[in-house]
């Protein structure tokens, strides 16, 4: 057998023995794989808003707002609502009990029959910003309508004077009632951009790649010091074989556990990732390209330990740059052009191109790119290892 | 006192190497880089819009989607440009006016505008902004098609008329405001995950993963030897908890202040924000410490570290903002000491709040930190009278 090959096989049987590859490889990424799909997945239930409604004018206008408006979100499991006053209304969304907090005036409905505006307010906690977003639609779309039955009845009106209360009726509910004349249709499902939570499987992943990849090249140093090295480099072998040996140990860590980790979020936390052939290459390409990098950072240090700790900075900084956490791109240039530097976001990229549907041919400028960051950190690796391996 | 040497003795063998104050200094400096262009500073969010000019009503909603605020728009030319801007992440959304918008209208249809977006959250409140400007559109087109039913007449004459009659009106207000001191942040929350928690994700994890260093210290007999000398046992642990944590506060420090100095990100107080970070680390490095003490070998200790440190960070809060937890997650995740900590810096930016209104959070993250450097003096106790 291939020198590489059997100190590759020796390594990984002392990672089995050691219980590290064990660990590494299957239980980590599984249970973080569980972590998350209780965090993002099925199981987990978005809470419902709570609301308050304060009715000052208590008229029949607003109390339609309260019953019909208020109650559908009710009904849809979308908010809970209570009828409270003002005072009370406050002090809870102060405290956070509540998350925004409808306040009808007095003279609402009175507002209504002549052109002069009437104010709906809404108040909303700074903790709950989405809440209070979704409140300020609800008003909104329902003073909308409010608006467009005035403006029609006042239009009708001026045109045929001397209106019945049952023409006004009438008018006020064709214009509020019927389906919308225009609508937005979110068809965003066609286009090549990650679901939530495909997009956090996957930063995850490449997140949690640069970790388990570290240990070729600092197992070298490891050996160094235990003396092993020595005996290894006295044996016929070129030093190449050696290094090329312990990268294999990385490479197998790297894409067990990241497969592993790609069926457990399928699985557990219903990400797509797309055509599995496409999504074996992304792998097997990120894994080369961590691999390289973890190489090129192991190679500058002294001791393990050493390694270790540099390891952990790069991994979360290349993490946070590469947009595993946060999509990075809405920060403007400099940083989306700087986070093409790492593995991450070309992986995420790749996935991307295979969201839309499609097979191989889609991931194919990913997995390139990635291919030669490989090469290219493998090489810088690869001179500066004469260092490393030196007695 | 003896405390203080050893955590010295460890600080000068870490610093003494050029390339490990490379590491400590080059990545945090990217860290508040990548921090502050994200969280600093004043950016709207993107919308590409794709308008037809050709027919009146089609151009009143490209104007009108043009002209929206707190979104910047990019006019693109057709459909496939927008949808390759949405894809690059150019744009968060877009949204593209189809060319037989007035056809279908006056012929008594619906129109439906196909919107394109990114998955993220900033993609959608800007989808709630267009849908927003689009309800416009479809008002004014209900009162139209009404003044058609009951008055007769085109579409575009009815449109004209109600236009006219709603000039004279003043429309409803919706008005939004907030209770207590802080001002609701007028931008959209561009990231609901804040700076802060990607601090403390920061810490922790880089805490966890370098536990190792316990184990390495333990090897090399070193701990042994200095047990063997007439020092305490705690004064020991204490040297060599005060040498792990005084590094993480340190970069926690300097990020901070960068990121704050360079690009305005809001930590809120300073004093309470040092503090709470100082704990937050403390608490860090107890768990790190605790980490390495049990663990046998070094990569064991990785595995784990890693485990528990996305672990813990991902339920605390650091991965999907506190706001959307059920009451369930809350309760778990306030087990961790993350949850507490974002708390802490969410009263401190969102409320304009001070130590004092941060003195629970303090301290349960000292109950945390005292339970850990407990637990790991112990553990390492343990293994050193046992090796």
């Amino acid at each position: 057998m291939h020198p590489s090959l059997r100190i590759a096989a020796k390594d990984l049987r002392q990672r089995v023995r050691d219980r590290s590859a064990f660990m590494l490889a299957i239980v980590v990424p599984f249970s973080l794989a569980a972590i998350f799909s209780v965090l993002f997945g099925p199981a987990a239930t978005p809470r419902a808003f709570e609301y308050a409604v304060v009715d000052h004018d208590r008229s029949t206008v607003t109390q339609t707002f309260v019953t019909e408006v208020l109650g559908a979100l009710e009904r849809q499991g979308v908010a809970t609502i209570t009828v409270t006053d003002e005072a009370r209304a406050r002090a809870d969304v102060r405290d956070g009990t509540l998350d925004a907090a409808f306040i009808l005036p007095e003279g609402f409905a009175a507002g209504l029959e002549g052109e002069q505006a009437a104010q709906l307010q809404v108040v909303g906690s700074v903790d709950s910003a989405t809440a209070t977003d979704v409140a300020r639609s609800v008003a909104r779309s329902y003073v909308e309508s409010i608006d467009a039955a005035r403006v029609a009845v006042a239009a009708v009106g001026a045109a045929r004077p001397g209106l019945t209360q049952d023409d006004i009726n009438r008018v006020a509910e064709e214009t509020v009632h019927g389906a919308a004349p225009v609508t937005l249709d979110d068809v965003s499902a066609t286009t090549r951009v990650l679901d939530a939570k495909t997009y956090f499987a996957a930063g995850m992943a490449v997140f949690f790649l640069l970790f388990t990849v570290q240990f070729g090249v600092s197992s070298l140093i490891d050996e160094r010091s235990e003396g092993t090295l020595a005996r290894l480099l006295a044996l016929p072998v070129h030093r190449w074989a050696i290094l090329l040996g312990k990268l294999l140990t990385s490479v197998v860590l790297g894409i067990v556990s990241l497969l592993v980790l790609v069926v457990g979020t399928t699985l557990m936390l219903g990400a797509s990732w797309g055509d599995p052939l496409a999504v074996a290459l992304l792998v097997v390409a990120g894994v080369l390209a961590g691999t390289g990098i973890t190489s090129i950072v192991a190679s500058l240090a002294k001791t393990s330990e050493q390694a270790g700790s540099w390891q952990a900075v790069v991994a979360v900084t290349l993490g946070l740059l590469g947009g595993s956490f946060f999509p990075v791109q809405q920060s403007g240039g400099l940083i989306a052009n700087l986070s093409l530097a790492t593995p991450h976001a070309w992986f995420m990229r790749g996935l991307s191109d295979l969201a839309g549907g499609g097979g191989v041919e889609q991931v194919l400028p990913a997995v390139g790119a990635l291919l030669a960051m490989a090469a290219v950190t493998g090489s810088v690796a690869l001179l500066r290892i004469g260092r490393v391996v030196a007695p | 006192m003896t405390a203080l040497v050893i955590a010295a003795t460890n600080l000068r063998r870490t610093l003494r190497d050029r390339t490990n104050a490379f590491f400590f200094v080059l990545f945090p400096l990217l860290m508040i880089m990548v921090l502050g262009l994200a969280f600093g500073g004043e950016n709207d969010p993107r919308l590409a819009v794709v308008g037809s000019s050709g027919s009146p009503l089609a151009r009143d909603l490209t104007s009108a989607l043009a002209h929206v605020d707190g979104v910047e728009v990019l006019r693109l030319g057709d459909r496939d440009d927008a949808i390759d801007a949405v894809e690059e992440g150019r744009v968060e959304a877009a949204v593209v006016v189809p060319d037989e918008y007035d056809a279908r209208l006056a012929g008594g249809a619906g129109v439906a505008v196909p919107y394109y977006s990114r998955s993220d959250r900033t993609a959608q409140q800007v989808g709630m902004i267009v849908r927003a400007v689009v309800d416009e559109q479809a008002a004014r087109l209900r009162v139209a098609r009404t003044l058609q039913l009951e008055l007769g007449g085109d579409l575009g004459a009815n449109v004209a008329r109600g236009d006219v009659v709603a000039a004279r009106f003043t429309e409803m207000q919706v008005t939004t405001t907030t209770v207590g001191t802080a001002a609701f942040p007028a931008d959209l929350g561009r990231f609901d995950l804040t700076a802060s928690s990607q601090l403390l994700l920061f810490i922790f994890i880089t805490s966890m993963t370098t536990a190792a260093a316990l184990i390495e210290t333990r090897r090399l007999g070193v701990a042994k030897r200095m047990f063997a000398t007439p020092t305490r046992l705690s004064t020991i642990v204490a040297g060599e908890a005060l040498g792990r944590v005084a590094t993480a506060v340190v970069q926690g420090l300097v990020i901070m202040a960068g990121a704050a100095l360079i690009f305005g990100v809001s930590w809120g107080s300073p004093l309470g924000a040092a503090l709470l970070m100082l704990l937050f680390a403390t608490v860090a490095g107890g768990a790190g410490m605790l980490l390495g003490a049990v663990a046998r070998t070094a990569q064991q200790s990785i595995a784990v570290g890693l485990l528990i440190g996305l672990g813990l960070s991902a339920l605390g809060g650091s991965m999907m903002p506190l706001e959307f937890y059920s009451s369930t997650m809350l309760t778990v995740a306030h087990a961790t000491p993350h949850a507490w900590a974002a708390d802490g810096f969410a009263t401190l930016v969102r409320h304009d709040g001070t130590v004092l209104d941060i003195l629970p959070e303090l301290g349960v993250l000292t109950g945390y930190a005292a339970v850990l450097f407990v637990l790991g003096a112990w553990s390492l106790r343990r293994r050193i009278l046992r090796s």
